[in-house]
């Protein structure tokens, strides 16, 4: 019959189930009348024949049953005889399942959600061909640009490196490179408004090197990136193509982007986003426009701009060592050979000696987010299962007390005929229900959930694009998460539950044949509980109060009443001179006289909107390993610090005298102060970029501010150095508005006005300052939110298992309560005697919890800000806490049992 | 399972009821007589076992089964060896008489 045959067979025997029984019975019946002639024929009497028949064959009953167990389907049958077994047993006590699924799907829930995040931030490979054939240069971890040559491990390379590199390389089958920047830009397609685009600039062979195909139209080829300023062609991402009404003429069309007309060359795959997980760029343009799209950024013939990321595919059958060796003879060929001069300087030779580059795998793409979430991804994971951990203790301790009120019918199943084993696999069937009902509930949640962490995490504008619904292998990772659980917690109490003296469990009906086993192992259960509940309680406490200490920590500037503008002055079409200096002094004056308005001020950064660092060489002042580290710099306007609040403690902040063609001058804060003229005054002093003496005297210290915060709120003091942007032109990004009242009422007027000063600017968002440094922290919020709620999830279960325990205990212990209590025990002594016993299991769950909390808390120490991993106070405020739910959660039933009458307690028995 | 003459050796049932199909088709009585009969008394089958063990080997596709009538007139369903069961049965003897032969040799050291 074979595998199909065997199939067809078990269906039709499921579909046909009477036909197939009549058939089991016709021929069983044919046998005992073909074997009872025969004994007629042997001389039986007909009665005695027929006996002897029927005792040759046994229970026909059983016969029937081995036959039926030759085919799989049986199996399958019993499965769901024993599903819909378990759908009555357990919509018979609604309370309970309603826990049961409740607390699961929670359990579940939660692991799906973050485990949905944990797979696209951390787990996905790109959709690309062959991922893991892809390797990056360095770790991905710096973006920017930057000019020197590191003697270190190389993150950002130039054009020209790039372009030199890729013919001279044996071990790769292509290489490519994106710009490590994302350009958010604007433009209009043909026939369209203007709209924010996001476009990534990448070389000519990005797409055939991480082998994507076209949906549309073609991609972007090396004829496209030949020279710069040629190959204004685009590819868009399918969602663009989307949001412009999935038109298959937009291929071909023009999108005018600053100035420039770019072709519509294709459209991208639904799904493919380029190697940087949490980016969604609108369009791919080759590097060759990098001048047209960002003006300030114009590296190609420059090897020193470094700020390019590269990707490679390895040759077939090349391994990481190999292409790393090779990788590395070739990169110092070309040190040698491009970068340092006719008769290098000791320093360059031993830099480059030091100069390497690592090989990353990149089947995963690049991702700010990986790096930012990992470390809490992994700590909401543990809590997560440590939640499901306890709702499966809870869950085993239910599931005992049932097993003990259902002995009478388990003894009744296997009395007539049912195996231990049979009934085993009923009762883990009725966990399995329950997991899977808790598993589909937990999904449906968690299906908006994962999105909802991430927005809540970061903002919403950089995750938009991203797929996080749960996918097969997020799905794969629940079901056997779901089926592990039901057998964490259903393997025991049904072990248990069978495992009966028959005839005592018949005749009682209370099965009280061995009181004191059961009642142990479910107060190891509650002790577990509380164990496991004191380390997420502890670790709650430490997240709340370390973000608690993060909102007390002093910025430096005043966070309210200011807005923050996120604009393109790019768009505005000025060149880089005194005529964009014009404007923008133009935009800062009117909208200073808008009623209401303060102060007005462009800058190059706020706050937590990354840096720009470089060290500095002060006249006069020899350098030191302390004094040559990095200065924070800012390019802003004459009323940044009046709108940031930061008052002038010597010399003077920035004026209409601080010209283009005036001497260069800085205000400095009070670290750099300190750091340099510790005990005199900086003011009339001068220093210079990086490390060249000659350069020291450039520019003139006219004021010392105060302190503020930069890039966090955790950081220490930073040395940092004030420039006015009349002296260093430049377009920004930030505009900045401190009003005397209600912030958010001035938006539409300092827009208007920004508008008639010129229309060409367009406004991205609007945000206020302190918006700003909530989002830095969004993270730990993130953390101390979900640990917190976690943790009061754990508290209730705790709550449920040691109420149930305690009522269990108390009615198996009704009539020794009785008899206490006719001897003359008080109410208030048996109160105690029932509260005693949750105080004790409370105190060694304590005990235990105290040491792990403390190991598991050491994890956390990275994400904390103000306290110690050992924080007393947090593990104190868990202790307290527990305590207290544990005497409330047992008083109820130890009041239950203070008010057990004696005479109604004795008769019981 | 044989009841006064000793234990049928494990696994030799299906093998046995292979060869007794191989002559003709056969109800399942049909077959416990003929192997109790051959056997002179040594093999009794019992239903219990017999049964269970042609429903397996129908699964097995190593026989198929048809309703046909007995020569009393009755309706029974009869047994056939199929390709598979043949070729099984060629198996199963040699493989049998590989065993037997090894163990006497032991006997008989």
């Amino acid at each position: 019959m074979g595998l199909i045959g065997n199939i067809v067979a078990g269906v039709r025997a499921l579909v046909r189930r009477a036909r197939v029984e009549r058939e089991m019975d016709e021929e069983l019946r044919g046998f005992l009348d073909e074997s009872a002639a025969d004994k007629r024929r042997a001389g039986m009497t007909p009665e005695d024949a027929a006996r002897a028949a029927r005792v040759e064959m046994g229970s026909t009953n059983s016969v029937k049953h081995r036959i039926r167990s030759a085919g799989w389907e049986t199996v399958a049958e019993n499965f769901w005889q024993d599903v819909r077994h378990s759908a009555r047993i357990l919509s018979n006590s609604p309370a309970f399942t309603l826990v049961a699924v409740g607390s699961l799907a929670l359990g579940i829930g939660a692991n799906t959600a973050i485990f949905s995040l944990m797979n696209v931030v951390m787990l996905r490979t790109l959709p690309v061909k062959d991922p893991g054939q892809l390797v990056l240069f360095g770790n991905g971890r710096a973006a920017g640009s930057t000019g020197s040559l590191p003697n270190q491990s190389w993150q950002l390379f130039s054009y020209p490196f790039y372009r030199s590199f890729s013919q001279k390389s044996q071990v790769f089958s292509g290489v490519t490179a994106v710009d490590s920047i994302e350009f958010a830009t604007h433009g209009a397609l043909a026939g369209e408004g203007r709209e924010m685009l996001h476009a990534s600039l990448v070389s000519g062979t990005y797409f055939s090197v991480l082998g994507v195909n076209p949906w549309r139209g073609r991609l972007l080829t090396e004829a496209d990136d030949k020279t710069p300023g040629s190959g204004a062609v685009a590819v868009a991402s399918y969602s663009w193509w989307q949001r412009h009404g999935s038109d298959p003429a937009a291929v071909g069309k023009t999108i005018h982007i600053e100035g420039t007309d770019y072709t519509i060359a294709g459209v991208a795959p639904a799904g493919f986003f380029g190697v940087t997980v949490g980016e969604l760029p609108d369009l791919w343009i080759p590097l060759s426009m990098e001048k047209e799209i960002s003006p300030g950024w114009n590296g190609l013939g420059d090897k020193w701009f470094q700020s390019l990321h590269v990707v490679a595919r390895l040759k077939p059958g090349v391994t990481l060592e190999q292409a790393s060796a090779n990788t590395n003879l070739v990169f110092q060929q070309l040190l040698h050979s491009e970068y340092l001069g006719p008769s290098p300087s000791q320093k360059d030779l031993a830099d480059v000696a030091h100069a390497l580059i690592e090989l990353t795998p990149a089947a995963r793409g690049l991702s700010r987010l990986r790096r930012q979430f990992t470390l809490p991804l992994e700590i909401l994971i543990t809590i997560a299962c440590l939640v499901l951990l306890i709702a499966c203790a809870n869950l085993a301790n239910l599931l005992l007390a049932r097993g003990a009120a259902r002995s009478r019918e388990f003894a009744m199943r296997m009395a007539i005929g049912a195996t231990r084993s049979r009934v085993v696999r009923q009762l883990l069937t009725e966990s399995l229900v329950l997991a899977l009902l808790g598993a589909a509930l937990g999904v449906a949640a968690s299906w908006q959930a994962g999105h909802l962490l991430l927005t809540m995490a970061t903002s919403s504008a950089e995750v938009a694009g991203m797929n996080v619904n749960p996918d097969l292998r997020v799905l794969s990772f629940t079901l056997s998460l779901t089926i592990s659980t039901a057998l964490l917690f259903g393997v025991t109490p049904a072990l248990r539950a069978t495992r009966i003296d028959m005839t005592g469990a018949l005749k009682q009906g209370r099965g009280i044949a061995s009181p004191q086993s059961g009642i142990s192992l479910a107060r190891g259960l509650i002790v577990a509980q509380i164990a496991l509940s004191l380390v997420l309680l502890a670790a709650a406490s430490l997240f709340l109060r370390s973000l608690v200490n993060l909102t007390r920590v002093d910025t430096g500037f005043n966070r309210h009443n200011v807005l923050v503008f996120s604009l393109d002055e790019y768009a505005a079409g000025l060149p880089l001179d005194a005529r964009l200096v014009n404007l923008q002094q133009q935009i800062e004056d009117r909208v200073q006289a808008v009623p209401g308005v303060d102060a007005a001020s462009f800058s190059m950064f706020t706050f937590n909107q990354g840096m720009w660092s470089d060290d500095v060489t002060v006249l006069g002042v020899p350098r030191t390993p302390e004094n040559s580290q990095d200065v924070l710099h800012n390019v802003v306007g004459k009323g940044f610090f009046s709108i940031m609040s930061l008052p002038i403690l010597a010399g003077r902040g920035f004026n209409a005298t601080d010209k283009i063609d005036s001497p260069k001058v800085a205000v400095i804060n009070q670290t750099m102060a300190q750091r340099f003229f510790p005990g005199s005054s900086p003011v009339g002093h001068c220093f210079g970029f990086g490390d060249d003496p000659s350069h020291s005297g450039d520019i003139e210290i006219v004021g010392v501010v105060k302190n503020a915060k930069y890039v966090a709120l955790q950081e220490s003091p930073e040395a940092a150095a004030y420039f006015p942007y009349a002296q260093r032109v430049q377009y920004f990004g930030n505009f900045e508005v401190r009003s005397s009242s209600d912030a958010a009422l001035m938006i539409p007027a300092v827009r208007r006005t920004i508008a008639e000063v010129n229309p060409n600017i367009p406004i991205n968002s609007v945000s206020t300052l302190a918006e700003q440094v909530d989002e830095s922290t969004a993270n730990q919020r993130l953390i101390a939110r979900l640990s917190a709620f976690f943790g009061l999830l754990a508290a209730f279960l705790v709550c449920i298992g040691i109420y149930g325990l305690l009522s269990y205990a108390v009615a198996r212990r009704t009539s020794e309560i009785g008899v206490r209590m006719a001897l003359g025990a008080q109410r208030s002594n048996v109160l105690w005697l029932v509260l005693r016993e949750i105080l004790v299991l409370a105190a060694i769950g304590i005990a235990i919890g105290v040491p792990v909390a403390l190991a598991g808390n050491r994890l956390a120490g990275k994400l904390l800000f103000g306290l110690t991993p050992a924080d007393p106070a947090s593990l104190l405020a868990a202790i307290a806490m527990l305590a207290v739910i544990a005497v409330l959660a047992g008083y109820l039933p130890a009041r239950k049992a203070s008010l057990t009458e004696p005479t109604v307690a004795l008769r019981c028995e | 399972m044989g009841q006064k003459s000793g234990d049928m050796v494990q696994g030799t049932l299906e093998m046995l009821i292979l060869k007794t199909l191989a002559l003709e088709p056969m109800h399942g009585y049909g077959v416990a007589l003929r192997i109790e009969q051959v056997s002179q008394g040594v093999f009794r089958v019992n239903p219990g076992s017999l049964l269970p063990a042609l429903a397996r080997m129908e699964r097995a596709g190593h026989v198929k089964s048809e309703w046909r009538s007995t020569e009393n007139n009755r309706r029974a369903k009869y047994y056939l060896l199929t390709a598979r069961g043949r070729k099984a049965l060629k198996e199963e003897t040699s493989a049998w008489d590989r065993q037997t032969a090894a163990i006497s040799r032991i006997l008989e050291a």
